[in-house]
């Protein structure tokens, strides 16, 4: 798998690039429209919490982006490091108990609804990969 | 896209039209303009959303904290949307169920109480 990375500085700002750039590598990549709507907002949702993550501790690193396609089982794949204390996410049923007048979680809610597959890895810092399938044999991609 | 956001008077209703981009760079200029009309006493509000093109979970928490503030003055808000692409994470996250959400300004100025 060819990777593609972004560096990205803790600034909330970058946030909207990290979507277009992603976005338009999983296009390239064949990924169909709707699964575009459903990588936009995971990547958002992740790469916010990850800047986020370093102004709350003032940790001046870059966000790093790596994704790409992984021919062998057809699967976008983006992986957000960052090198934040990290969190314990949210079980993915918790949604059941969510009381509405929380406004936190809600992204985590999003990305284990809107990926094929989402992995969390907390260690020296946080990695969250978000999987999506995509039909490469359909458009010719490589 | 950056936000914007205009707002003007329709019968008892103030309508908050948002366009563009509402994420955590944009969403901060939302929660300020709904804090300031519900501080201008305006408790009935529709946000009209149908010129957003992006929204996500720090803007889906603008809208909840809008209506917790709003709600604790016994006032209204009520959304327009017909993007499949927004509503879709209104119905992931719960909030379908919290958010009377119409497909025109029309209807919503209909129906909304």
């Amino acid at each position: 798998m060819s990777l593609v990375e972004l560096h990205l500085p803790p600034d909330t700002q970058f946030v909207s690039l990290a979507r277009l750039v992603v976005v338009t590598a999983a296009r390239r990549s064949g990924m169909d429209e709707e699964r575009l709507e459903d990588l936009r907002i995971a990547v958002s949702e992740a790469t916010t919490n990850a800047i986020l993550s370093h102004q709350r501790t003032e940790e001046a690193q870059r966000v790093v982006l790596s994704f790409g396609t992984r021919p062998t089982d057809e699967v976008f794949q983006v992986t957000i490091a960052d090198a934040g204390p990290g969190f314990e996410p949210l079980p993915a049923d918790d949604l059941v108990e969510r009381d509405w007048q929380m406004e936190g979680g809600l992204g985590i809610t999003l990305i284990r609804n809107l990926t094929d597959d989402v992995e969390f890895v907390r260690g020296e810092g946080m990695q969250v990969h978000l999987r999506f399938g995509v039909s490469l044999s359909s458009n010719g991609a490589s | 896209m950056e936000l914007t956001l205009n707002d003007r008077k329709d019968g008892d209703w103030t309508v908050l039209e948002v366009g563009g981009e509402v994420d955590v760079y944009t969403a901060p200029k939302l929660r300020e303009r709904l804090v300031e009309l519900v501080g201008d006493g305006q408790y009935r509000i529709i946000v009209d959303m149908t010129k957003v093109e992006f929204l996500d979970s720090t803007g889906l928490g603008v809208l909840v904290g809008g209506l917790k503030r709003i709600r604790s003055h016994e006032g209204s808000l009520a959304l327009v949307c017909n993007a499949e692409r927004i509503l879709k994470i209104f119905r992931i996250t719960g909030l379908t169920k919290v958010f009377p959400i119409y497909d025109t300004l029309d209807e919503a100025l209909q129906d909304a109480t």
